[in-house]
């Protein structure tokens, strides 16, 4: 449980005090201690990470043109209804994701070749915000002094500096966090992400330049509020922000497991190098 | 040199101790009455960066006759060592020639990101010739079947490019190498760094390679034994201020860890146990015991120190640049087509080599 200013914890009065002069107390008269409280397991209910903007379900990801609709591709039609798309409202404050015109065309190429050009297919690192909705658990451990953000998927993991640590030094999948408190709500600055990673499985993106700033405020024992806006001038016009709610996984099972997905791709990837490719 | 860096260590020494009085040094004796700092809910805090990276490694080598030398055979070492670290530091050859044509190998530039540490391992003020303690001679208690194991994996690895499924882990990143991640977590030639955080009911050790965090289970029981881990299954227990870490269920993926300094062989069901107890402000005194009947004729033991290291980790992104894997077999491929079209050449056939060209110039899905 955070107890204290990141100002203190710079300075390592680590001692045992019971509130900070931040904290604000909530609505709800739950203690700030409680509500400063991230850890657990949780998990989206969402269709983000298919779009995260609003959308019909569909016959597939992968589509081509057919005589009279879009049909399925070949590539995944042996999925039938196991492959297609469920519907999902938007999680976009603003609606819709304010593209330039040149990266709306990009975003518009991303989601023809969806198949080919996903990170998520060959179990890369998802990039943030895309490892909070996809469909696999988070979990946070969170002290006075370090916090981590274990992901399911891939064994990603994100170790959040709750001491500013300057400019990366280097671009990464999953960026650098540096996590502090405003009031009851965490923030997270995430920044050096090297911009290949995408948004969901409809090619939305963004460059290398683009920070996220996350928001992770408890609304009450099983729920965290979670926002991220997206700052990015060399694909969008403006900042946006997704919105959604983390829900806690409570009960005997409420574990990560384990999803290492790398061998679970090495025949897309490497299956042509066989001795004896499969037939 | 030699002298010049005696005097370099010994003003440091003497820096240190100046700064810090009170504590003890990095490979000293340890102070019986160390109080270590603790979490909110007063067990030991084993929290921060810690790294393994050291010139002691799993095996005694037979240079040694003993687990603990005097201090000067340590200075030896690490003279040498050092002096081969400036070599691996030196700028790559700008004018460095190409590597001759169908020459036996392109060579090496320089080996800048090595990180094998530079000093001995001094536990409780003992240098130490090897992790191992038990057995007394430094040596895995290998049986004839595990002897026999690893002799056909090793052939197999050099010999056997047909599949991805059947190379090492190192070359799939399917789990960092040499049993890095562990458990027992070993040092290998580099990436030696781990992040311990801690929550009452789980301890989270992050792995540098490849950024794989292992959930230490606090007061549980292990999982079914289908559920196996690449770092296996972990549960934990404070026995006082000591860390006990039981780990099962071992991915079959990840039983041979072979590392250049130090090869290991897991079964599934092998059992390990882990104790991390703080016994300097920046030392974790790191014991592991191995039982796995099958492969080893007794258990076998280590005690290492894992040594506060300056952060963060960075990303160790293995999977999504690998060029290695594709590289191997597809080089295996090529070397079977130029061998088919030769010996067809030899028979004065026409030979049809379309299957082989599409075969060797398909680009790889991940570039």
């Amino acid at each position: 449980m955070i107890r204290l200013t990141v100002a203190a914890m710079a300075f390592g009065l680590l001692t045992a005090c019971a509130t900070a002069p931040m904290d604000a107390g909530s609505d709800d008269g739950s203690t700030a201690s409680v509500d400063r409280d991230l850890s657990g397991v949780w998990k989206v209910m969402n269709r983000a990470n298919y779009d995260l903007e609003a959308h019909p379900a569909r016959h597939a990801m992968q589509l081509v043109k057919g005589p009279y609709t879009p049909l399925p591709d070949k590539r995944v039609v042996a999925l039938g209804a196991v492959g297609a798309v469920p519907a999902g409202e938007s999680v976009v404050r603003e609606g819709s994701i304010p593209y330039t015109a040149e990266a709306l065309v990009q975003r518009d190429e991303n989601r023809a070749n969806w198949i080919d050009r996903d990170p998520e297919v060959k179990c890369y690192q998802p990039g943030v915000p895309r490892a909070t909705y996809m469909d696999f658990p988070l979990k946070i451990i969170q002290n006075d002094d370090a916090m981590l953000i274990v992901y399911e998927y891939a064994n990603t993991m994100r170790n959040i500096n709750l001491v500013d640590p300057g400019e990366a030094p280097i671009d990464s999948w999953m960026g650098q966090s540096y996590g502090y408190w405003d009031g009851n709500t965490f923030v997270v600055e995430v920044t050096a992400q090297n911009g290949r990673a995408w948004f969901d499985r409809s090619g939305n993106h963004m460059s290398a330049m683009g920070t996220v700033t996350e928001r992770y405020t408890r609304i009450d024992s099983d729920h965290i509020r979670y926002e991220a806006t997206i700052q990015d001038e060399e694909t969008f016009t403006e900042p946006w922000t997704v919105e959604m709610t983390l829900y806690r996984l409570v009960g005997e099972d409420a574990q990560l497991q384990e999803f290492n997905c790398i061998e679970f791709v090495e025949e897309l990837l490497y299956g042509h190098l066989r001795k004896e490719p499969l037939k | 040199m030699r002298s010049a860096m005696k005097f370099m260590i010994g003003a440091s020494f003497a820096a240190l101790a100046l700064a810090g009085p009170a504590a003890a040094e990095i490979g000293e004796k340890w102070d019986p009455n160390y109080e270590p700092p603790r979490m909110a809910d007063g067990t030991p805090s084993m929290q921060g960066i810690w790294t393994s990276a050291s010139l002691t490694v799993l095996e005694r080598g037979d240079q040694f006759n003993a687990l603990v030398v005097p201090e000067a055979v340590a200075v030896a070492v690490e003279t040498g060592a050092m002096a081969m670290k400036n070599s691996d530091n030196k700028p790559t050859d700008p004018d460095a020639p190409a590597p001759e044509a169908g020459g036996a190998g392109v060579g090496g530039y320089n080996t800048f990101w090595m990180d094998y540490g530079t000093k001995v391992a001094r536990i409780n003020g003992e240098v130490r010739t090897s992790w191992l303690v038990e057995p007394e001679n430094g040596k895995l208690p290998w049986s004839e079947d595990g002897k026999n194991l690893l002799a056909n994996l090793r052939k197999s690895f050099g010999e056997n490019m047909d599949d991805p499924e059947i190379r090492s882990s190192g070359e799939r990143c399917t789990v960092g190498f040499g049993s890095t991640g562990g458990p027992p977590m070993l040092n290998v030639l580099y990436n030696n760094n781990y992040q311990i955080v801690q929550e009452s009911d789980t301890v989270a050790i992050v792995v540098e390679m490849n950024h794989n965090t292992r959930l230490v289970r606090m007061n549980d029981e292990h999982r079914p034994a289908n559920m196996a881990g690449w770092l296996g299954d972990s549960v934990g227990k404070w026995e006082g201020d000591t860390l006990v870490v039981h780990s099962t269920n071992f991915h079959p993926g990840n039983a041979y860890r072979g590392a250049i300094r130090h090869r290991i062989y897991l079964t599934d069901d092998a059992e390990v146990v882990e104790r991390f107890t703080r016994v300097s402000a920046e030392e974790i005194f790191y014991e592991f015991a191995v039982t796995d009947p099958e492969i080893y004729d007794q258990t076998w033991k280590g005690e290492m120190t894992l040594i506060a290291a300056e952060g963060p980790i960075y990303e160790y992104a293995c999977h999504e640049g690998n060029y290695s894997l594709p590289g191997i077999l597809g080089g295996a491929r090529k070397e079977e087509a130029d061998a088919a079209a030769a010996a067809a050449a030899v028979d004065t056939v026409t030979s049809d080599s379309s299957t082989t060209k599409r075969t060797v110039t398909r680009t790889y899905v991940n570039k």
